[in-house]
């Protein structure tokens, strides 16, 4: 393989690891803190795409649109707890079983794709780039790179250190730490415990709003294509073992990079041989790439 | 009832005239959701088939024709069960359907034994009809393109045009037999594949792919993926433009608004409409008209609609909504005015399939448009 080559596979597999990382951060964010997972998480990226292309469709511009479609998502996260999961969680109690979460969210994206559906049709929409009027690349080494392919990469690695700043130095992220580890010592702390589980799903739609703004123009947009990133999302953060955000970064990236190369190397099974490749490392390692005495990262 | 006025009214029942009935029931089983290439191609049969049959009823067509529409997600259960439901419960005369060839497989033999004559389209697979043309007779009829005829045709310009060919597929049932039949067809003309890759379904980048199509050299990539967008992708980054051939999928206007029309210059698909023939152009502006933008693949409404012009034929011709009736009546219409290259005579009994070998040609995108790849001089 020539030195070209393998540029050109790393950009394009960090890019799309890249990708897998920011959804798997929220798949992470709000597990952390509730022990639930948003089978959502794909179908909030979906919509942020369609909401992306929507509004620079009406002429706004991109400065404007990425702050207003975070800020939708991250209302869509606080719908998503306060009207879906914590009604079916109140209902758990009187025998509903501790596992609505799983039927909820599942729900909850599947509501967000037929919406999607109802808007913008079935059929795949064309994402015009984010930074420049044409779909020119830029050239360097013999290796060509969109400029959204950069933003995600950096951004992906921004929102890592961000995120370990957040949760490690803030009060927020120390409340978020002691609701994880016990609800209701955390109360007694004195800690609004509803308000952080409300923090965390925002949050984590907010992140899925960041990869589809940024994701759109680099692959294939329409509403069923949530669910290829939720399970990609899931096996990265499994990969990290949902312990902490520079672990999830590595399993994104070595995801990605995995997919890139497998589909150069064998296009037949380029697909699978990630995911085999997640299950083999499970097996070894359930507790994923940081074992469980590492689970703080710190 | 005494013995004489038994036989009277039996004698009546006899004598009605087949046009006593007022409504024949035609079902339709169409990918309707799914991945978005399902859904272009089932939405887009369905307009055309709608716009005929309105236009059947606009004339005053008789019977009324009453349309049953299910969504089969593109699940080959799903599609058998409601078939069956439309046979059962629905009682339906007719069924048409549906995109996914693997469905039509599997719902086929069913209606083959229950004597209800199917429609095939816009499913593609070249075994569709031939399997069952030497049961006589056979209900299985089809108005879509034909995989094998438009390989053929694009294997004998490839060959002669290329010096490399290259050919990147899906790894689900319909790639994987187009993979096999055009490595088939190229040995059978003495020449070979210099690369071929594979790629899932679901996949959203193809940049290894066309690595390997850059690396061997390859001038024609051969797109057989329903992602029919994916390979234009990478292109710009990996600096490599080669002359793109593929599935009739590629004519879709779809994918000329994701792909654009500067990628897409120069691209050739199989084609069954030739947009500069009259009747074409004055359907491709109704449909505009009619859909506005959801409408977007016009040589496959054009089917539908050829295959909705057959349907109603044959039902004014049999004046009954026995299926055997209008099995016979199916065979035996003539006189449609196709707006796809269909015949006005289609069907014979050794022949089920609306378009022949000589009837597919290649179209090409030119200028934002798709027109006939004219021969190099």
């Amino acid at each position: 393989m020539s030195w070209a080559n393998f540029l050109q596979l790393l950009v394009s597999g960090l890019a799309m690891g890249a990708i897998y990382t920011l959804t798997a951060k929220g798949l992470f964010i709000a597990h952390l803190a509730t022990n639930r997972l948003n089978f959502a998480q794909g179908d909030f990226l979906m919509i942020a795409a369609l909401l992306t292309l929507a509004l620079r469709g009406a002429g706004l511009p991109v400065v404007v649109v990425i702050p207003l479609v975070v800020a939708l998502l991250g209302l869509g996260g606080w719908l998503l707890e306060r009207g879906f999961i914590r009604p079916l969680d109140r209902l758990g109690f009187r025998g509903g079983g501790e596992y609505s979460w799983i039927l909820t969210t599942a729900g909850a994206g599947l509501i967000v794709q037929n919406v999607a559906e109802l808007a913008w049709g079935k059929s795949g929409q064309y994402s015009p780039p984010l930074f420049s009027g044409t779909n020119e690349p830029v050239r360097f080494l013999g290796v060509g790179v969109y400029p959204e392919q950069l933003a995600v990469i950096a951004v992906s690695f921004a929102v890592v250190a961000a995120f370990y700043y957040f949760l490690f130095r803030t009060h927020w992220g120390k409340s978020i730490y002691a609701v994880a580890f016990n609800p209701d010592a955390a109360l007694l702390l004195g800690i609004d415990v509803r308000r952080m589980v409300i923090l965390v799903f925002a949050l984590a739609s907010m992140l899925a709003a960041v990869s589809g703004v940024l994701a759109g123009p680099i692959v294939s947009v329409y509403p069923q294509m949530g669910l290829v990133f939720t399970v990609k999302g899931l096996a990265v953060a499994a990969v990290g073992g949902f312990s902490n955000p520079v672990a999830i970064l590595v399993g994104g990236v070595l995801f990605g990079l995995a997919e890139s190369f497998s589909n150069y190397f064998n296009s037949q099974f380029g697909d699978l041989l990630p995911l085999l490749g997640v299950l083999a490392l499970l097996i070894v390692r359930p507790a994923g790439l940081v074992g469980a005495r590492k689970a703080t990262g710190r | 009832m005494d013995t004489r006025r038994r036989i009277l009214v039996m004698a009546l029942c006899v004598a009605l005239p087949a046009s006593a009935v007022d409504t024949v029931k035609v079902g339709v089983v169409e990918g309707l959701s799914g991945p978005p290439a399902i859904t272009d191609f089932g939405e887009s049969y369905l307009q055309g088939l709608k716009l005929a049959l309105k236009d059947y009823a606009e004339h005053g067509g008789k019977p009324k024709i009453e349309l049953i529409v299910y969504d089969d997600e593109a699940n080959p259960q799903r599609a058998v069960s409601l078939v069956q439901r439309l046979i059962q419960s629905d009682n339906v005369s007719i069924v048409l359907g549906t995109v996914s060839s693997g469905n039509v497989m599997a719902f086929a033999p069913i209606l083959q034994r229950a004597g209800v004559p199917l429609i095939a389209g816009p499913s593609i697979a070249t075994n569709i009809t031939t399997d069952f043309i030497n049961q006589k007779p056979s209900f299985i009829f089809r108005c879509s393109m034909v995989e094998k005829f438009q390989i053929e045709a694009m294997l004998d310009w490839g060959v002669k045009n290329f010096k490399k060919l290259g050919l990147i597929h899906s790894t689900t049932g319909y790639g994987s037999f187009a993979a096999k039949s055009i490595a088939e067809g190229l040995k059978q003309r003495g020449s070979g594949l210099a690369a071929v890759e594979a790629a899932a379904p679901g996949v959203n980048d193809l940049t290894p792919q066309m690595l390997k199509m850059r690396d061997a050299g390859v001038d024609l990539v051969l797109d057989f993926h329903e992602s029919f967008e994916l390979v234009f992708r990478p292109m710009a980054a990996l600096d490599y433009h080669p002359v793109v051939a593929g599935n009739w999928g590629l004519s879709s206007l779809k994918v000329e608004q994701v792909v654009g029309d500067k990628a897409l210059e120069g691209t050739v698909m199989g084609q069954a409409l030739d947009l500069a023939a009259p009747a074409a152009k004055a359907f491709d502006a109704r449909m505009r008209k009619e859909y506005g933008k959801d409408y977007r693949w016009p040589v496959v409404a054009a089917l539908g609609y050829d295959a909705g012009q057959i349907v109603a034929a044959a039902v004014s011709k049999a004046q009954s909504a026995d299926p055997k009736a209008l099995r016979d009546a199916i065979e035996n219409v003539d006189g449609i005015k196709a707006i796809t290259a269909t015949p006005a005579h289609p069907f014979s009994p050794g022949d089920h399939e609306c378009l022949k070998q000589k009837d597919v040609f290649l179209g090409v995108w030119k200028n934002g448009q798709v027109v006939r790849l004219e021969p190099k001089r």
